[in-house]
């Protein structure tokens, strides 16, 4: 019996433990920005209690990344994966307000703890591959982490061959721990994100065939408004260029019914959320929900779980879209200057805002071989041709160590309402050692992106919803040319310095070991050894050209002698 | 002489252990290293040929976790490339290589001549990922594929390093010391392919190259579309053997099938196959399945060797080998099941002793008064000619 209770009670607890153990959400967002282009917005939520996830008790966190950040003692981790270039003034404020959005190339940090037990704090860790390439290798891991392995649910939609044609991408993964007041109830965060926008013209040719040919002329839209529109000439029509599409035609195939879209109340969560004004018309399957309200401009659906889901936006109706929202904040970076040895940088911060200032902290991690000059600093408007050091207000500079650790510059800046800033500074370019070329070094090397803060407005008009959280923007990532050498040359100066050396050592050893006399002055010479021996060597080769028998030629020798 | 004795007894279990032989043909693991050495776009066919093989042994049976893939370029999703997250080795584009699923284990920068070594030999730093680390054992079968731009005994690495013949032989006979590899098939397309393995001493490896000394290996065609040749002639023939002929993991064709269907008119070069390093040379070698290193097997090893006496084995193999690599013409014939008896071993090591042989000398502690008579005996004579030359000058 007691055995029995004994099992029992184990098995309540396993039950407890997986009634525990978290909860895994999904959700896609589509959202047609300025006419050709689609952002799709992959979110996926799992989470787990912190006490199964510290008895390595994996379900939604999975294992192979839980047991590596448990190895590494990491108690918070970001990792960003991004290709492509946001358009700003086309597409508005990036998505997640930029908290999700990495530089060019991969971006991680992390908050480890200290090695030694003794030591219990955390320490930040951040770094930069402005030069890494994003392809289909770095997204099949990013499946794999994911309970339904890109198989169901809107994963399902995931394509490496779609997402790198993408005008813009970024994969992010964010594990945190998330604790509530009362301390018992901590529980491990993972969310992986993945966003990307699409040239939906792009998106739509077949992949086999995905370079773009002349059109037929009945396919053609024409504008017809113009006046020289006639039989013979077209001009191409931009209206209704990228405003229908469907899921299959974008993603290359429809999407796979869900993916653990219920909960343990058993409610069926939607999973694909379309940002259109109310008056778009679209068709969905019988077997999704579809659910809108007249007066949001979003529109739900909860696709079966297990019958492929297919969306069309409609080009029937009135083709409107949703406004975007302006960025708080226009930043680009550049390289100034010329030459082998020095550098610059300028960079632009404009503040559309007509009414208030924005304040933020600019970051820079400058790679060691960039030596930044801290006293060139000049902040300026670009309204005014004199600087204003106003602008900053604060400044936090770690120097860089050579082949250690890169340049770490922070400013605190504000800029007013309506203007623009100009950031410069100037630097030295490092000369590297041979070896610490790579092979394509004449490509230049790149420079990490700047980051970019931008503080919640406290001050300022009060009728505006004040920002609780702080968003996020990245300048576009650098490429700097080094002074490079000619990698042949060594092997020029090695081959000319051999050859001089060999040159002085030959003559020099030569007159360091020989004694030159003149011939009358050799005792013991005698001449008429020599005349006898080339003598003797005429008449062999004498013999042998005229046939004569060599014994013969040694006994005229002999005669002669 | 009871200790001797005692000593000896190792020695005289020596040959009761190598019964086993390595002819068995059984391996329980197979691994693949591929291996692409070119950048830039223009190269594309280099890396199509190494994504091919990739394809073909996953399609085989080794999984991503026993092919280790090194690209040092990004041709998928390269700029130039129309086929983004695409990459083709034939102008019918019916196959995507780099399809939904791939592991690179080294790409870009990390495709070094000394990343390379360091992965054959294992001499790795303990943070190194176990997906980047080449964990074959002496029950495996290694296929080791090579691409790239190379010359007369080199293959170029990203155009800015060279690996030499000499290398890749030392490299692979570390591995055979390190108990790395059961049997390895070598695979090189390059120019002048055949330089590459002449070199290669350690046994159980069949090695085959694309072209021999002052040929060039030319590529197959090229993709208009794609705008550059997509792969070799040598890679192109031996896929369509593999992709034809090979077509599921029960396939019972023999190393010498896949050899014989080398068409010189096909691949507008001579291609190289070298057999001696295989025990029972071309004739065993060619009864190999394709299947031993293009497929994949679980085996379980289940052996009455424990690990000591395997590696006493082996050691005495490697020394042995290595007698016979430094000339010594008379040193026993020593494959595994041929071995002289111990104790005949024992009076030849004697014998051996006493003739002068190049290597370590044994240091001896001498008698001490001979060598101090030997040394003043020295010192008087030089000091004896010095002052008769002087004396016989002063007195000219």
């Amino acid at each position: 019996m007691l055995p029995f209770l004994f099992t029992l009670s184990l098995c309540c607890l396993f039950n407890a433990l997986i009634q525990a153990d978290g909860h895994y959400r999904e959700r896609l967002d589509l959202t047609p920005l300025t006419p050709p282009s689609l952002l799709a917005s992959f979110q996926f939520w799992g989470n787990s209690s912190l006490k199964s996830y510290e008895q390595q008790h994996f379900r939604y966190i999975p294992r192979s990344l839980g047991q590596s950040l448990q190895h590494s003692r990491t108690e918070e981790l970001h990792l960003r994966f991004s290709s492509g270039r946001w358009d700003d003034e086309g597409w508005g404020a990036k998505p997640h307000q930029g908290r999700k959005e990495g530089g060019t190339g991969v971006e991680i940090w992390a908050w480890v703890k200290a090695e030694s037990e003794a030591d219990s704090s955390l320490y930040l860790l951040h770094g930069m591959l402005p030069r890494e390439v994003v392809c289909t290798e770095n997204l099949t891991p990013f499946l794999k982490l994911l309970p339904c392995k890109g198989n169901a649910g809107i994963a399902s939609l995931l394509d490496g061959h779609k997402l790198f044609d993408a005008s813009w991408q970024s994969m992010a993964i964010d594990v945190k721990s998330v604790c509530s007041k009362d301390e018992d109830l901590c529980s491990i965060e993972m969310e992986q994100t993945v966003d990307m926008v699409l040239d939906i013209e792009r998106s739509k040719r077949p992949r086999h065939d995905p370079i773009p040919r002349p059109a037929h002329k009945e396919s053609l839209l024409c504008d017809e408004t113009k006046p020289y529109g006639t039989d013979d000439a077209c001009f191409p029509s931009e209206e209704r260029r990228g405003q229908s599409w469907t899921l299959a035609e974008i993603f290359g195939q429809p999407m796979q019914g869900s993916c653990l879209a219920e909960d343990q109340s058993g409610r069926v969560h939607e999973s694909l959320y379309l940002h259109v004004p109310p008056e778009r018309e679209t068709i969905k399957p019988e077997h999704a929900v579809e659910s809108k309200s007249e007066s949001t401009s979003v529109r739900t659906y909860t696709p079966n779980a297990t019958e492929p889901f297919d969306m069309v936006l409609s080009h029937l109706g009135p083709q409107t879209f949703n406004s975007h929202e302006l960025p708080a904040l226009f930043a680009s970076r550049s390289i100034t200057g010329h030459g082998q040895e020095r550098g610059g940088i300028q960079t632009l911060l404009t503040n559309p805002s007509l009414t208030t200032t924005i304040e933020f902290v600019y970051f820079e991690n400058l790679p060691w071989f960039m030596k930044p000059y801290l006293h060139t600093l000049r902040s300026r408007l670009s309204a005014s041709s004199t600087s204003d050091p106003e602008l900053i207000k604060d400044t936090i500079y770690r120097p860089a160590l050579d082949r250690v650790r890169g340049t770490q510059l922070e400013l605190a800046i504000s800029v007013p309402a309506n203007s623009t800033m100009i950031l410069t500074y100037d630097f030295d370019k490092a000369i590297l050692r041979y070896t610490e070329y790579p092979p394509d070094a004449n490509r230049g090397f790149d420079v990490g992106p700047a980051v970019i803060k931008i503080l919640p407005t406290t001050s300022g008009s009060r009728d505006q919803q004040p920002q609780q959280q702080p968003s996020y923007i990245r300048t576009t990532s650098l490429l700097l040319p080094l002074p490079t050498p000619d990698f042949s040359m060594p092997y020029n100066v090695i081959i000319l310095t051999s050859t001089v050396m060999a040159l002085a050592f030959g003559s020099i050893f030569n007159l360091l070991v020989r004694r030159f006399v003149g011939a009358d002055e050799v005792e013991g010479w005698d001449f008429s050894y020599a005349r006898v021996r080339i003598g003797g060597w005429v008449l062999t080769l004498r013999d042998k050209y005229l046939g004569i028998g060599f014994g013969i030629g040694i006994e005229k020798e002999k005669k002669e002698q | 002489m009871k200790l001797l004795q005692l000593l000896q007894l190792p020695l005289t279990l020596l040959p009761l252990l190598t019964i086993p032989s390595t002819f068995a043909g059984t391996h329980t693991s197979n691994w693949a290293v591929l291996v692409s050495t070119s950048r830039f776009w223009f190269n594309y066919r280099h890396l199509a040929n190494v994504l091919s093989l990739y394809r073909t042994v996953k399609r085989l049976g080794i999984p991503d976790s026993q092919i280790i893939l090194m690209l040092p370029d990004d041709m998928a999703c390269n700029p130039r490339n129309a086929f983004p997250g695409t990459v083709y080795n034939n102008a019918d584009r019916a196959l995507d290589l780099y399809g939904d699923n791939i592991e690179v284990d080294y790409r870009g920068y990390e495709v070094t001549v000394e990343n390379f070594i360091r992965l054959l030999t294992d001499r790795l730093g303990e943070d190194v990922p176990r997906g980047k680390r080449l964990g074959s054992d002496a029950g495996s079968n290694v296929l080791v594929y090579m691409t790239g731009h190379g010359g007369n005994e080199f293959l170029k690495f990203q155009d800015a390093e060279e690996i030499g013949g000499w290398d890749l032989a030392d490299a692979f006979e570390q591995m055979w010391e390190k108990r790395r590899y059961n049997e390895m098939l070598f695979m090189i397309d390059t120019c002048q392919a055949n330089t590459l393995f002449q070199h290669f001493y350690s046994p159980n490896i069949i090695a085959t190259g694309s072209s021999e000394i002052d040929q060039s290996s030319y590529s197959h065609h090229a993709d208009n579309d794609v705008g550059v040749a997509v792969i070799d002639r040598w890679t192109y023939y031996i896929l369509d053997f593999l992709e034809n002929e090979v077509t599921s993991p029960t396939s019972q064709l023999t190393m010498g099938d896949l050899f014989d269907s080398y068409d010189e008119t096909k691949i507008h070069s001579h291609p190289g196959v070298r057999w001696d390093l295989f025990p029972g040379n071309e004739a065993r070698g060619r009864e190999r399945l394709v299947m031993d290193f293009f497929g994949n097997v679980q085996g379980v090893e289940i052996g009455n060797e424990t690990e000591w006496k395997e590696d006493l084995r082996r050691l005495k193999e490697i020394i042995d080998r290595a007698r016979l690599k430094d000339g010594a013409g008379d040193a026993p014939n020593n494959t595994a099941d041929n071995l002289v008896p111990a104790t005949d071993r024992w009076v030849e090591e004697k014998t051996r002793r006493e003739r002068p042989v190049e290597g370590p000398a044994q240091v001896k502690a001498g008698d001490a008064w001979d060598q101090k008579l030997l040394g003043i005996a020295a010192l008087v004579g030089s000091a004896s000619l010095w002052g008769g030359f002087a004396w016989y000058e002063s007195n000219r």
